[in-house]
């Protein structure tokens, strides 16, 4: 990699340390009957803090945080879209940039942006495109910035991204359709299947190899994502009732992916109600 | 026939003509904000933000905010200096903090201001890079600073210094050993002061930083983004805590008399022995 020379230089590649769990050491499995945080049940989101109006500057702003997970997002515009010569169009565009601090995630990430940050962007502007009114902004541009200041699961980052991104676009006075509310819920198996363990095993029989039904956990954190077998991010707008986007992963059979939906979908109306209060304190604040 | 007047409403003028809108006020001895000439606005510094970062602070200087994480890797010493670890610190000055700052490659500024607080840190000895050894030759801790503007009102120095020194009096990191080529540190349990040592700093520097006005031969404490914009230049000061100059930086074409140079280390001296109060206490 090309040494950055607009910053202050460190050495050309360094490594995170090799880390060893003692012998006797329990981390945390799905096969205990709890969630990694004892308090949750499968079905329960972290509880979520939003606040709006931190950045001064920008037109809008908001924060969010589910417990570990942190993010920040600034909205600047309309502006007027510098390249006139790009031909005229008579909807406005909207720009998403999303951005994890070098400090978010369990192993450092680099400071220019690479293509994992780069496709995030694009699914949040997708995400986001349908509930923004842009016909009434033409040769005009939205920007959307989000930096992720912590991350503690990565369907939760996508969700929460979504939540705070539309509650800056309200804040910024921008004229939408409805808000984005954002969740995520993983499919985890809690069983060992029986093919592949002893005799140990005292979950349901299971009808072939593999074929075990995992459990659906909402809003899971990075220990419960290590042992997913898949996920869904869902991007629903509660008012209209109508999804804007959903990103599916992993292998899941049919029924369990209409069920995860469903379940989603619910959530978001929960947080359509959070969201709801946030952009309501800011305006008693004024 | 008399001559029409034109008047305008406040936001106007100051829209129109920002520095004598500016003028108005100092000549009265306070700023458009309500503050005095000599006043910093209410800091607030939290500890221990950023859970997957070794250490963390967010300082908050009026409205600019400031969130600074540490990470700790391990690398290869330099030939000249095979005992020596690295302390890297960079300022991130993103396009969500203000609308001056352009999405891409560092801007002039946050490299000044980089480049700035790294001399700091280094030319005064803060850490001691000694300590950062593991393995002489061979391995060596490299210490990745970084400090992210979330929101821009402002006096970047003051606030991105101070959330550097105190995630850097927040660093926790595992106790490695080296095996054949190997760090390992070890991992679950609580990190306590067995299995986990934290930093000596050798001093704490924190700075004071004021807008110079060279027309109307102003000093002003603090500058918030308007008053940077039209001010001929800053000087920042940063002193540790025994009262010692740790760093004089001057950006900008303005010019300063040497008795108000002198009134603003003696400022900077209370300032810093505030901020160093706020710092301690929460």
């Amino acid at each position: 990699m090309a040494a950055d020379r607009k910053r202050v230089a460190g050495p050309e590649s360094s490594v995170a340390p090799l880390v060893e769990y003692p012998i006797d050491y329990q981390s945390w499995t799905p096969f205990t009957e709890t969630r990694h945080d004892s308090h949750r049940q499968p079905e329960d989101l972290r509880p979520i803090y939003l606040k709006t109006g931190l950045i001064s500057e920008a037109n809008g702003s908001a924060y969010i945080e589910l417990e570990k997970t942190k993010l920040t997002c600034g909205v600047y515009g309309p502006r007027p879209v510098k390249r006139a010569g790009q031909g005229f169009s008579d909807r406005g565009t909207l720009n998403c940039e999303i951005k994890f601090a070098t400090f978010s995630c369990v192993k450092r990430r680099g400071t220019m942006r690479d293509a994992q940050e780069k496709e995030l962007s694009q699914i949040l502007s997708q995400g986001l495109t349908p509930a923004v009114r842009l016909e009434l902004f033409p040769k005009s541009n939205v920007d959307i910035y989000i930096t992720v200041l912590e991350s503690d699961g990565w369907g939760s980052c996508i969700a929460a991204a979504f939540t705070v991104a539309s509650v800056a676009l309200a804040h910024a006075g921008i004229e939408m359709l409805d808000l984005v509310a954002g969740c995520s819920a993983s499919y985890i198996p809690t069983s060992i299947p029986s093919s592949a363990s002893t005799s140990e095993s005292t979950s349901e029989s299971s009808e072939g190899a593999g074929s075990i039904t995992p459990q659906i956990f909402m809003d899971a954190d990075l220990e419960e994502e290590k042992f997913q077998q898949g996920s869904i991010v869902l991007a629903y707008m509660p008012s209209l009732n109508q999804t804007t986007h959903v990103l599916q992963t992993g292998k899941a059979e049919g029924a369990i992916i209409s069920q995860s939906v469903e379940h989603c979908v619910e959530a978001c109306n929960k947080i359509f109600a959070v969201m709801n209060h946030a952009l309501l304190e800011s305006i008693d604040q004024k | 026939m008399a001559t029409p007047a034109f008047t305008f409403t406040p936001s106007t003028f100051q829209k129109l003509h920002p520095a004598e809108f500016f003028r108005r006020f100092t000549t009265e001895g306070v700023r458009p904000d309500g503050r005095l000439l000599d006043a910093f606005r209410p800091t607030t510094v939290h500890h221990g933000v950023i859970s997957t970062a070794n250490g963390s602070a967010m300082v908050r200087i009026g409205g600019t905010t400031v969130v600074c994480g540490v990470k700790a890797e391990v690398a290869e010493p330099k030939l000249d200096a095979p005992d020596q670890g690295y302390l890297v610190p960079n300022v991130e000055l993103s396009p969500m903090c203000s609308s001056k700052f352009r999405p891409g490659p560092p801007s002039e500024q946050a490299q000044a201001v980089s480049e700035a607080i790294n001399r700091v840190l280094k030319e005064s000895k803060v850490l001691d890079l000694k300590d950062l050894c593991i393995e002489e030759g061979k391995a060596v801790w490299v210490l990745y600073v970084d400090a992210v503007c979330v929101a821009y009102d402002g006096n970047i120095f003051d606030a991105a210094l101070a959330a550097i020194m105190a995630a850097l009096n927040n660093v926790r990191i595992r106790k490695p050993t080296y095996q054949e080529g190997t760090i390992k540190v070890s991992g679950g349990s609580t990190a306590t002061d067995e299995n986990s040592f934290t930093l000596k700093l050798a001093r704490t520097p924190l700075s004071a930083t004021f807008a110079i006005f060279d027309t109307t031969l102003t000093i002003l404490a603090d500058p918030n983004v308007t008053e940077e914009t039209i001010s001929d230049g800053q000087i920042s000061i940063a002193l540790d805590e025994t009262g010692q100059l740790c760093g004089v930086t001057k950006i900008g074409a303005a010019s300063c008399s040497q008795s108000a140079m002198k009134d603003c280390v003696q400022s900077a001296k209370k300032r810093t022995q505030q901020l160093r109060n706020i710092m301690n206490q929460q």
